[in-house]
């Protein structure tokens, strides 16, 4: 099964990537076994946010920039507003970075 | 913090612990490192508050340090399918069988590479929309610059009377006939090739002027022209006039092609087009006449060696918006350093992207989002934005 390392820029993927770092470079854990722990994290995380999570969210914004890459979207918005029962919060920036969802079904 | 996101966060912790148990336990890690590095994480997390201080999991008391649940072996039947997601309860009590082996991952040892992922800043790779783009862009002018706009003419139709048009039509020919026969007959062509409308004969005066010069727009003056001079007097020293005008409206079209210059300017806003050089050039070299002849042109040219972005600015319709991408490069690199500081950030996969004019259209899903230092999950995500 394919997995994204998308999650792993998320604020739960870099406080991994921290541990493992601060592991791995004092010696209780070996880099093999980190980057096991964090392919799990990728599984994990797609696994959790496609059965635990529900709510839907409305983004509007003006596009500042574009980019498609290597099968990543890649916006970068300004004035943009997140609606959804629970927010509405408006931020100057912000960038959206968004893998394509039919790669992890293949 | 929404307390849904920790207990989500938790969860995945906790499935990621689960599932890693038994690669620590045949690396010979041990379970104490496990432990370690699960504390580890659940305090980074506390600290930049993306879960509650208390982490309340129903099982988290039983859970100790290397200590092994007495109860493990009575449940092992339960614990087969690690590929779906379980419960946290389920996973901390009995640590999943070694049924699954994670994919291949690249090269160990790799202390900062290993945790890059590929959807970073990047270059700036054009995307096939914007070569469409400007596929189209490229074309507009040139088709103007081949097509006569039949439009001026027909907007010209009515001021006139409709009889006098024609009466004047009529003599025209007759006079044309005499004098220049094989003008008309090449002017017969000309039309023949650009399938005009009847009217339009009147407008292959013009017929002898170069044939480069053809294009000019010279439906606006010279038709009025030829309503002026047909409805005063129809003599053939009229006709001659009328040449003459015409003529100069051919000069002034020497001049106007070279507004047509949007083209060759366009051009030389290519990059790989050595054209601005050898326009610069050119104008110093040239002598004076002809610098004279092509006065219009050697000021743009020397305006437009290289687009800069001043220039461009300035410039009141750019033929092309390539200087975008340099203004958005030099906004990519801004935002990068400015990054750290407003980290506003969505992680997400695209179910859809598309465009209509401006308009851009995203279906996401399976997003964690990070603003005003607080994460937010959705499942679902619609995004509209103008561009």
């Amino acid at each position: 099964m394919a997995t994204f390392e998308l999650y792993r820029r998320s604020t739960i993927g870099m406080c991994l990537t921290e541990t493992l770092d601060e592991m791995v470079s004092n010696g209780t854990l070996s880099p093999e076994l980190a980057i096991q722990v964090l392919v799990q994290f990728d599984k994990s995380m797609t696994d959790a946010l496609e059965s635990q999570v529900k709510s839907k969210v409305t983004i509007k914004g003006h596009l500042h920039t574009y980019r498609f890459c290597d099968n990543v979207w890649t916006f970068i918005l300004q004035d943009a507003t997140f609606k959804n029962d629970e927010i509405n919060d408006t931020v100057n920036r912000v960038k959206i970075v968004a893998c394509d969802s039919k790669l992890l079904s293949q | 913090m929404a307390s849904n996101v920790s207990r989500v966060y938790i969860e995945v912790i906790d499935d990621v612990v689960g599932k890693v148990r038994d690669e620590f336990i045949n690396y010979g890690a041990g379970e104490a490192v496990l432990n370690e590095l699960q504390s580890l994480w659940e305090m980074k997390m506390v600290q930049m508050g993306a879960i509650s201080g208390n982490i309340e999991r129903p099982a988290a008391a039983s859970r100790q340090p290397g200590q092994v649940n007495p109860v493990h072996d009575l449940n092992v039947p339960y614990e087969g399918p690690t590929e779906e997601y379980e419960t946290p309860t389920a996973e901390m009590l009995f640590p999943p069988t070694p049924l699954q082996t994670p994919i291949q991952t690249p090269l160990p040892g790799m202390e900062q590479g290993m945790y890059n992922i590929p959807t970073g800043p990047s270059d700036y790779a054009p995307s096939p929309l914007s070569d469409m783009r400007n596929g189209v862009d490229m074309k507009a002018p040139r088709n103007n610059h081949y097509m006569q706009p039949p439009s001026p003419w027909m907007a010209a139709r009515p001021l006139g009377v409709d009889v006098n048009v024609a009466y004047v039509e009529g003599r025209e020919d007759a006079n044309r006939e005499a004098p220049h026969q094989p003008a008309t007959q090449m002017v017969q062509m000309q039309d023949f090739f650009t399938a005009p409308t009847g009217k339009r004969k009147r407008d292959e005066f013009p017929s002898q002027m170069p044939p480069g010069s053809y294009n000019m727009p010279q439906q606006d003056g010279s038709s009025d022209a030829i309503i002026e001079f047909e409805v005063s007097n129809s003599s053939l020293q009229v006709d001659r006039r009328h040449e003459k005008a015409t003529g100069k409206g051919a000069k002034e079209c020497s001049s106007i092609p070279q507004r047509d210059g949007i083209d060759d300017e366009y051009e030389s806003l290519f990059p790989l087009t050595p054209a601005p050089a050898e326009d610069y050039n050119n104008v110093v070299q040239t002598p004076a006449e002809h610098v004279e002849l092509r006065a219009p042109t050697p000021v743009v040219a020397v305006g437009t060696p290289k687009p800069t972005p001043i220039a461009a600015g300035d410039d009141e319709e750019p033929p092309l918006n390539e200087d975008d991408d340099d203004d958005d490069d030099l906004d990519d690199l801004e935002q990068g350093e400015e990054e750290p500081t407003t980290q506003h950030l969505v992680l997400a996969q695209f179910d859809k992207v598309t465009r209509t004019k401006n308009r851009w259209k995203c279906t996401l899903k399976d997003g964690i989002m990070h603003l005003h230092s607080r994460d937010i999950l959705f499942n679902k995500a619609m995004g509209e934005f103008d561009f």
